[in-house]
Parts: structure tokens; C-alpha cells; sequence
């Protein structure tokens, strides 16, 4: 039968000592965990040895010997690593050898049974150990219909894993532990290098909860009845700065919560949030240096005023092209004025607001751009709604041309029902035929033919400012 | 054949579905053309009482070519509109007063409509008409005057098409064809030099197209010689107001009176003889109940 050896890799480079590890009778293998250096003394190791046994309930023991030489092959020393085997009696003893300069290993087993002479084939198998102690190897599920040998091959494997899974607690000791024993095998990075990210860990359990009872107040004041009121909240609704605060409140409590990410799925995404939140901040600040720099907040305010004015005299001229003739279409000419001259004094009332204001237009940029530290995308929240505001006027042109538009569509086919002699019943959900009085149909009829005829116009002039 | 005669013979036909027979689905036994009738509801038609009928149709002829011809007078200038409007009054009151008079008020009783609703009906009416006619003068100015006859011309058509001439038909609609009317009459208004023609011609399409009818309505119910007098005087009047414009007009509207209510009754008549219905088991069924008050 094939004699194996697991070896672990990190082992390779260890210096000479004894292999500690498990041996499987069954499958004629041996699993090695460690190894434990020269200088020790026998009764310590096997004390040590039951120590972990007694922990792990694995049957862990002293396997062989290993030899690392670094310098020129020392005479005698085969001949002590043989005599180990007469200490630590353990069959068969496993003798593994690197030579310094080669490629090779040796590798050789003494039975103790007179009757093992036959030479065995030995199979040296690395193993990575931190990888297969996490891992658990699943059987094949079809395991009773396929092949009887496959299904035993896994079974051997699965002693292999189970035996390095159970050990897990040979591996927590580090090698900065001054022990009686010195062993090699796969350890974790230690703690010292982390001692800053242990002191922030301390730390950010207080500063969490501190931030989450402010975030808690300040939250609650948002939420309080004083704010709820229509005006305020139909406000509210409407600014992209207000909603983009109660993103980002939002955000800083998930961060700073206090309860632990249950899956890996939230941590990473505290993890973006974070991250994103520090990025926005640095965007808001690089924009915060170059806008104080050279009076630019000064110059942007000065071209403000031109662009409105600008705009006003475009929608001016618009205006004064749809009062005419637009695009040779003839138009009612009453209605035309009446409704031109309305958009106009609008146009106008703004016009003068905006240079009313434009005194303090300055000092309000400065005092926005300072909101650029509180991150980049507040900054673009409140640019936004400046120019919210700043346009107001082609807003509510485009709500008086919708309302328009809707009344006049809702007239004219209510008024058509009419004009047939028909009406919309609304209990029913149908059209039902009605009789009406005569003085009824005579005032529908005359607002329906207001209706028919100033559609066209009230259709041009409602496109032409929706867009 | 000789088979199937042979369990015919045997066993009798019965023309029900419910019953497995030894016969083909089309089959029918020579009972088949007893049922059969013909022109079952073919009816003698009176030429003179055919005549009389006709005349709700010379009248609502006669009713818009009255109509048009006013406007041309006012478009002109040849009728004044003040003049108009008192001769509208004054032939409202009267036809208000024969209204009540020829059924001595029943028919006001039964309706339970009162005087004082008239007259505020009427006084809206008068008020509205007045109140908006610059609107109606101005609505239709930047459209082109061809237009509007089009459009005059079509409303006038649909007006006659669907009025209520008695028939019991689909395509009647009272409403409609009163609504057809006034726009028409809305149209042609607008056309006209001033604010005040134009509520005076509106005012008087509402008389000559809502009111009129009515009258004409009871008249024919309550006193079938009066009416054929009225019509005759009515016709006559369009007839003289349409050659004071042109005399071909007033030709051609003579012709269409004359074949509606002569030559139409009399190929009426003479048609039915060819009448060739045939009635029988074969026909769909016909839902004889009235379902219409199940309806409305």
C-alpha cells in the first residue's frame, strides 16, 4: 500500500526538529500539523503533545524527524535523528530531509516490525494549511450509485480535512509565544502590527454612540409636528437640498449604528458608504478651495444678473413673436393680447425681483459655497435649487399652460357630449342620452364654440411654453 | 330518398331542437310555405293625409330658408336690427299667448310649468345672449368668411337631417339638430357688422328654431286646419323673401316644395303596389313589448 505524507507548506523553510502530527492507520497516511524545533526536551514535548491532544481530540503525536540543513551535512546527525525514533517510539517514524542546494527531498520510513522490509512507495503531499483547515470538503451527493471506490477515496480525504480543521487551536498560538516549545506551522499575522486599528476599534464604539444620540436628536427635530404643516411640507417636497439632507442623515446613521453588520452584503455597503462619504467630502473641499481663490465667487455673481436678464428678454421676444403671426398661423387676436400681456407683466415682475436682489446675490454665494464642505453633493443640491428658484418664472408659465391646456381638453369633450345631446353619467360610468332645457344647451353651445375656437391658439401658445 | 320517405312516413317531424329525429339539420316537410305572408305590414296611404304630413318638413324648409334670408337682409344692412328684435317680441308674445290659448293651458298644467319660469327663462336667455355677443363677434374674426359659410351651410344640413319629424328613427335627435342650428346661427352672426345684429340674429334663431316648432307642434295636434293655413302663409312669406333676392333661388325653393309635398306622397303611394314583403317562420324574432320605459 502507498505510504502518504502530508506535508504543510509553510513547513518547508522550518529549521530541523521533530514532525508532530496524526497518523490514520486506516488509510496508511500521515498528516502532519508542526514541527517542533531542536532544542526541547522529550518529557516537555510529550506533556505539550497531550496537552493539545486532551484539547483537540485529535490523536497527535510525534511522527519523525525533519532535517533542514543549512550548512555542509553533519556526520552523526542521521544517526541521531534515528535514535529520536528509539525515544519517541512511534511506528512507522517518518524521517524527511532537505538538503541545502537541492531540489530533492528525502524521504524514508523505518518500521519498527521486522516483517516491514518490503520498500514501500511514499507520496509526499503539500498541503496548504490555513486553506484546507478553513475548508470543508462535501462528499458527492449521488454517493450510492456511483462507484464504491470513489465514494471511499472522498471518506480518506475528509479524515484528512477533519484532522487539520480540529487542530485549530494549535494553530492560534503565534511564534512570538515564549513557550517550552518552539514549533512551525500556520499562524495569523499577530496582533502588534495592529495595535492602531485595535485602539481605533476601542474608540469607535463611544463615538458611534455619540454620533447616533446626536444624528437621533437632529432627526427628530426634522421629524416634529412644527415642520409637518402644509406650506412647509409641500416646501420641503420640493427642494433637492432638503431631500439630499435626509439622504445623507440617512447614511451617517447606518454608519453610525452601533449593532454589528450581520452579513457580508452590509458590511460592505457600510463600507461604500463610508468611503463614499469621505470622497464626496474631499470633492466638496478641493471645490471649496477653488472657489474662495481669487475673488471667483464675485465674478460668478456678476454674470448671474446678464443670464437672467438674458433669458427674461429671449422670453420676451417670444412672447411678442406669439402675439403676432407665429409661423403664419392666424390666431385669435383678443385672446392672443390678453394672454401675452399676462406672460409679459410676469416676465416683468420677475425681472425686477431678480434686481432687487442682486445686491445680496454675492454675499448669498458665499455663504452657500461654504455648504461645499459638508460634501460635493450638497453643494450640487443647492446650485440646483438656485437655479430652481432663479427660473421660477418659466415654471409657473409651464404650470398656467398645463392647467390651461387640461381645462380646456375636460371642456371641450364634456361640451361635445352636450352638443350631441348626451351626458356623462357618473354613477353609471357611460355616456347617457339627455334632454336638455333650452337654456342650458344655448350657454353650452356658446362656451363650446369659444372653446372650439380659441384651440388652436391656446394649443400654440401651450406648446410653445412647455418648451 | 326512398328510405327517408319511408321513416318519414313512420314518424312525423316535429320542428323542435330539444328531440333527436332520424332527419337532416335543414330538413322541413311541406308545411314549410303555409306560413308565409306577404306585405303584412304594408299600410293604404291617403294622398291628401300623406300631404298634410309632409308639411312639417316644408315647414322646417321653410324655417331656415326664413332664417337666411334674414341674415342676409342684416348683413346688408337693409333691415335694421332694432327693427328685428321688436318684431320678434311682438310675434313671441302672440305665439306665447296662441300657445296657452289653443288647449285653453292643459298642457302647461300637466308640465306644471309655470309663468314666472318663462319669463325668467326667457329673461336669461335675452341676458346671456346680450352678454356675450362681442365674444361671439370677435370669436370668429381670424377665420376666413368661406369658412364659415362651410361651416354655416353643413349645420344647417345636419339641423334638417336630424330634426324630430315624427319618425321614430335612430338618427332623430331633437337636441342635436337644435344645437346644429344655433351654431350655425353663432356663425353667421359673428359675420355680422356689429355687436348688436349679432345677439338679435341669435335671439331670433332661437325663436325661429326652438320656439317656432313648438308652436307649430301643438297647432298640428290641436287644429289641423289652422296649421295647414299657417303653412301655406309661412311658405309663401320665405317663398316672397327669397325672390326679393334672387329670383332662381326662389324657382328652385318653389320645385323642392313642390315635389316634397306633392310628387314625393305620390310616388310614395304609387311605390307601394310594388311592395313585395314576405313574412314567415324564417324571420328573426321580434321583440314585440315596448322595452323603452325599462330604459330610460
Amino acid at each position: 500500500m502507498v505510504f502518504k505524507v502530508f506535508f504543510p507548506i509553510c513547513c518547508s523553510a522550518a529549521e530541523s526538529g521533530l514532525l508532530v502530527g496524526c497518523w490514520i492507520p486506516e488509510q496508511n497516511s500521515v498528516v502532519i500539523l508542526a514541527v517542533i524545533h531542536f532544542p526541547f526536551i522529550p518529557g516537555q514535548v510529550k506533556q505539550y503533545l497531550s496537552d493539545v491532544q486532551h484539547v483537540t481530540q485529535v490523536n497527535m503525536s510525534v511522527l519523525g524527524s525533519w532535517c533542514n540543513s543549512k550548512q555542509e551535512k553533519e556526520e552523526g546527525l542521521d544517526k541521531f535523528l534515528e535514535d529520536l525514533g528509539a525515544i519517541f517510539s512511534h511506528n512507522p517514524w517518518v524521517l524527511l530531509s532537505r538538503e541545502k542546494g537541492s531540489k530533492f527531498w528525502n524521504c524514508s520510513t523505518i518500521w519498527k516490525r521486522s516483517s516491514g522490509n518490503e520498500e514501500d512507495e511514499i507520496i509526499l503531499v503539500y498541503y496548504d494549511q490555513r486553506k484546507v483547515m478553513l475548508s470543508e470538503l462535501h462528499p458527492p451527493e449521488n454517493l450510492a450509485t456511483s462507484t464504491h471506490c470513489k465514494a471511499d477515496d472522498a471518506s480518506k480525504l475528509t479524515a484528512v480535512f477533519d484532522t487539520v480543521a480540529k487542530s485549530k487551536i494549535l494553530f492560534m498560538t503565534d511564534q512570538y509565544d515564549d513557550g517550552p516549545i518552539k514549533l512551525t506551522h500556520w499562524q495569523s499575522e499577530g496582533v502588534e502590527a495592529s495595535i492602531i486599528v485595535e485602539l481605533m476599534k476601542q474608540a469607535s464604539v463611544p463615538a458611534c454612540t455619540l454620533m447616533t444620540f446626536l444624528l437621533s436628536v437632529v432627526s427628530s427635530i426634522c421629524k416634529s409636528r412644527v415642520l409637518k404643516f402644509w406650506p412647509l411640507s409641500f416646501i420641503w417636497s420640493k427642494l433637492s437640498t432638503c431631500e439630499q439632507l435626509g439622504h445623507r442623515l440617512e447614511h451617517l446613521q447606518t454608519i453610525s449604528s452601533i449593532r454589528k453588520a450581520k452579513t457580508q452584503a452590509q458590511l460592505m455597503r457600510k463600507a461604500n458608504i463610508f468611503v463614499s462619504l469621505l470622497v464626496d467630502v474631499a470633492l466638496g473641499m478641493l471645490l471649496m478651495s477653488w472657489l474662495y481663490r481669487k475673488n471667483r465667487i464675485g465674478q460668478l455673481a456678476d454674470t448671474l444678473i446678464p443670464v437672467a436678464d438674458h433669458v427674461a428678454k429671449e422670453l420676451q421676444d417670444l412672447l411678442q413673436w406669439l402675439m403676432g403671426v407665429p409661423a403664419g398661423l392666424k390666431m385669435n387676436r383678443a385672446l392672443d393680447q390678453v394672454l401675452g400681456r399676462f406672460f409679459l407683466y410676469h416676465i416683468h415682475l420677475w425681472i425686477s425681483y431678480i434686481h432687487l436682489m442682486s445686491p445680496f446675490i454675492e454675499m448669498i454665494l458665499w455663504y452657500v459655497g461654504l455648504s461645499a464642505c459638508l460634501g460635493l453633493t450638497m453643494a450640487l443640491s443647492i446650485l440646483s435649487d438656485i437655479i430652481a428658484l432663479l427660473t421660477f418664472h418659466i415654471y409657473c408659465f409651464y404650470v398656467y399652460g398645463a392647467r390651461l391646456y387640461c381645462l380646456k381638453i375636460y371642456g371641450l369633450s364634456s361640451l361635445w357630449r352636450l352638443f350631441r345631446g348626451k351626458k356623462w353619467n357618473v354613477l353609471r360610468q357611460r355616456v347617457d342620452s339627455c334632454s336638455y332645457d333650452l337654456d342650458h344647451s344655448l350657454l353650452a353651445l356658446c362656451c363650446l364654440q369659444s372653446c372650439c375656437f380659441c384651440c388652436p391658439r391656446l394649443h400654440c401658445i401651450t406648446w410653445c411654453l412647455l418648451w | 330518398v326512398c328510405a327517408q320517405l319511408g321513416i318519414s312516413s313512420r314518424q312525423h317531424w316535429q320542428k323542435v331542437l330539444y328531440k333527436r329525429q332520424p332527419f337532416p339539420d335543414n330538413y322541413v316537410d311541406q308545411r314549410f310555405l303555409e306560413e308565409l305572408r306577404k306585405n303584412i305590414h304594408a299600410r293604404k296611404y291617403q294622398f291628401w293625409a300623406v300631404v298634410f304630413e309632409s308639411s312639417v318638413v316644408i315647414q322646417q324648409l321653410c324655417s331656415v330658408c326664413v332664417f337666411v334670408v334674414i341674415w342676409w337682409y342684416m348683413d346688408v344692412g337693409l333691415l335694421a336690427p332694432q327693427l328685428l328684435f321688436g318684431a320678434g317680441l311682438v310675434l313671441s308674445l302672440i305665439g306665447y299667448v296662441l300657445f296657452d290659448a289653443i288647449d285653453s293651458g292643459v298642457g302647461r298644467k300637466e308640465r306644471g310649468q309655470t309663468r314666472w319660469s318663462d319669463l325668467k327663462s326667457s329673461l336669461v336667455f335675452v341676458a346671456f345672449t346680450y352678454g356675450f355677443s362681442p365674444v361671439l363677434k370677435t370669436l370668429t374674426e381670424s377665420v376666413s368668411t368661406d369658412t364659415i359659410y362651410a361651416m354655416s351651410v353643413f349645420m344647417l344640413l345636419g339641423h334638417l337631417i336630424f330634426f324630430d319629424y315624427g319618425a321614430n328613427a335612430a338618427i332623430v335627435s331633437s337636441t342635436l339638430s337644435l344645437n346644429m342650428a344655433i351654431f350655425a346661427s353663432v356663425c353667421l352672426a359673428s359675420r355680422l357688422p356689429r355687436s348688436l345684429h349679432a345677439f338679435v340674429m341669435v335671439t331670433f334663431a332661437i325663436q325661429i328654431f326652438a320656439l317656432w316648432p313648438m308652436l307649430q307642434k301643438k297647432l298640428k295636434a290641436q287644429n289641423p286646419c289652422s296649421y295647414v293655413g299657417v303653412t301655406l302663409l309661412f311658405a309663401l312669406f320665405a317663398l316672397v323673401g327669397l325672390l326679393t333676392i334672387s329670383s332662381v333661388g326662389a324657382i328652385l325653393f318653389t320645385l323642392l316644395l313642390a315635389s316634397i309635398s306633392f310628387l314625393c306622397p305620390y310616388c310614395l303611394i304609387e311605390l307601394q303596389l310594388l311592395k313585395d314583403n314576405i313574412h314567415g317562420p324564417w324571420d328573426e324574432a321580434e321583440i314585440k313589448e315596448d322595452l323603452s320605459r325599462f330604459i330610460s
